[in-house]
């Protein structure tokens, strides 16, 4: 679906994109993950077609962006919402730029709504919208047309957790459906309830890939033990050995045992000190 | 309907919205100007005669070019409210996304000549004019070059600041300069000389010409008009295309 190859963007003497490649295919998740100014919103103003690369190439489904805009849907990472515009106004304008009419409209607006929770406020104009309501409604338009590829730059920030839940669900329906997606985040967990593969963005370039098994997998966990006024922590790529063995060598009571697998947050910490 | 036509419509539609539910600015360069059009009016009739058609068509004139700043403050708006990168990805060609941009905002500049010349009529005594056609025909090439002006307006300014200072200084100059408060017959020789360099000069007349039933006066103005229009909607169309906030494809 979306084949990004050795992108480069500059912005005066910021290198936004250094060599940046990534691959989705149909109906995956890529959680794009990295510190601010690792290049993830550079890439998707890219692959939207909404910034020229200075080098490189993006073909969605082998056609340059500007070719195929209408199979993309995109939410970006600031609020772009007519504030004097209600909801529904928001949906059908989107719908209608999109090629969808009347009862297909109307449909389409319904159903989003109530999938996205928007139903209450349809008619409130975006200005008087509390923010979660208006990420909510951000969404709803990159979502209205059923675009094949799903382009959400920390679609969550700042969300409460009714809003976060609405919109993983609906993304990860989409997903189901066949619509490849990057999803761009800096909550961690959020990609484990996606079940999104990972792409780690350092420096303008992509500097890990895989599932979240095998990234893991590559990262020791923790083992903890405490007790008679002491705390003990061993870095461990087998915690039942290094327990067994942290065990084994005390001579003081245990009062409590920690096994901690390493989490994407570490993961995320390593890949990033690795290349600063 | 076509697939573009549809999308055309579809943006005008909620552009118009958007220009209808934030009118305040609209209705003060009509009200302004009616209230401006009764005391300047016998002022004009001891200086030149006949009053009814300078103090009608010049606030008109005067408060068209005021006017730019609607123009300026609906493409700023899409700046400020970043709506103008969104519209870009969707599959709206960029003809369309200015089309849809500029009628509803032209078509407010056409209802501001429109209220302001029946009110000229009914309240000042402006004689009905002879060719409404023709009359029709001169608002519409005011109407295109006040919109291509404040459009270059509005991608060379930074903010809304910046644009109402702007739009304030342009509408002053222009519109004294070009004979809107003073008949240019009255001016000193050096303001003479320089009038016809103002775009509210030519504005006037053709305005004028149109009011009068003058198609020699349409004539002779709307080339300027034109040009003028046409210069300054390149310039605006280029920066919308170049540059005019961080993406470089309209």
């Amino acid at each position: 679906m979306l084949q990004a190859t050795d992108l480069t963007k500059r912005y005066d003497d910021i290198r936004a994109l250094d060599g940046f490649s990534l691959e989705v295919a149909d109906g995956e998740i890529v959680g794009l993950v990295g510190h601010n100014g690792a290049g993830k919103t550079t890439f998707v103003e890219v692959a939207s077609g909404l910034v020229r690369p200075d080098g490189g190439t993006v073909l969605i489904d082998g056609l340059p962006p500007a070719e195929v805009r209408g199979q993309i849907g995109i939410s970006p990472q600031h609020m772009a919402l007519y504030k004097s515009l209600t909801v529904r106004e928001h949906l059908e304008l989107y719908g209608a730029l999109a090629g969808l009419r009347r009862a297909a409209l109307r449909s389409a607006v319904d159903e989003l709504a109530q999938a996205l929770r928007l139903t209450g406020f349809l008619n409130r104009q975006t200005g008087l919208l509390s923010g979660g309501q208006q990420r909510r409604t951000q969404a709803a338009t990159a979502l209205i047309h059923r675009p094949s590829l799903l382009l959400m730059d920390e679609p969550t920030a700042g969300a409460d957790p009714e809003t976060r839940q609405a919109l993983l669900d609906v993304v990860k329906q989409r997903a189901a459906e066949g619509t490849a997606v990057v999803y761009t985040t800096h909550y961690l967990n959020e990609l484990s309830d996606l079940r999104a593969t990972i792409a780690v963005a350092a420096h303008g370039r992509v500097i890990a890939r895989g599932s979240a098994t095998e990234l893991l997998n590559e990262l020791p966990g923790e083992v903890r033990v405490t007790g008679g006024g002491e705390d003990v922590r061993v870095s461990t790529t087998n915690s039942t050995a290094t327990l067994l063995e942290v065990l084994r060598e005390r001579q003081q009571p245990v009062d409590l045992v920690e096994l901690r697998d390493p989490t994407l947050d570490d993961l995320y910490r390593s890949l990033a000190a690795s290349h600063d | 309907m076509t697939e573009s036509l549809f999308r055309t419509s579809a943006l005008i539609r909620y552009n118009a919205l958007l220009r209808l539910r934030d009118p305040a600015q609209m209705v003060s360069f009509m009200v302004i100007p009616m209230i401006l059009m009764v005391l300047f009016r016998p002022l004009y009739a001891r200086a030149i005669g006949a009053g009814q058609v300078q103090a009608v068509t010049g606030q008109l004139v005067m408060f068209s070019i005021f006017a730019m700043a609607i123009v300026g403050y609906a493409l700023l708006l899409e700046r400020e409210w970043r709506t103008w990168d969104r519209l870009r990805v969707s599959r709206a060609a960029r003809a369309e996304l200015v089309v849809g941009k500029a009628v509803p905002v032209f078509l407010m500049l056409l209802l501001q000549q429109f209220v302001l010349i029946i009110y000229g009529i009914l309240v000042i005594g402006l004689p009905v004019p002879r060719l409404p056609g023709l009359l029709l025909l001169a608002m519409s090439i005011w109407g295109f070059t006040l919109l291509a002006m404040g459009s270059m307006m509005a991608t060379l300014m930074r903010s809304w600041g910046d644009m109402i200072i702007a739009a304030d200084l342009v509408a002053i100059t222009f519109s004294s300069i070009g004979g809107t408060l003073l008949p240019v017959s009255l001016m000193p020789g050096w303001a003479r000389a320089i009038a016809p360099f103002s775009p509210g000069y030519w504005g006037l007349s053709i305005i004028r010409a149109g009011v009068q039933g003058h198609p020699a006066g349409v004539l002779r103005a709307a080339p300027v008009c034109l040009a003028i229009g046409i210069v300054t909607g390149a310039i605006a169309t280029y920066r919308l295309a170049h540059g005019w906030g961080r993406g470089h494809l309209l």
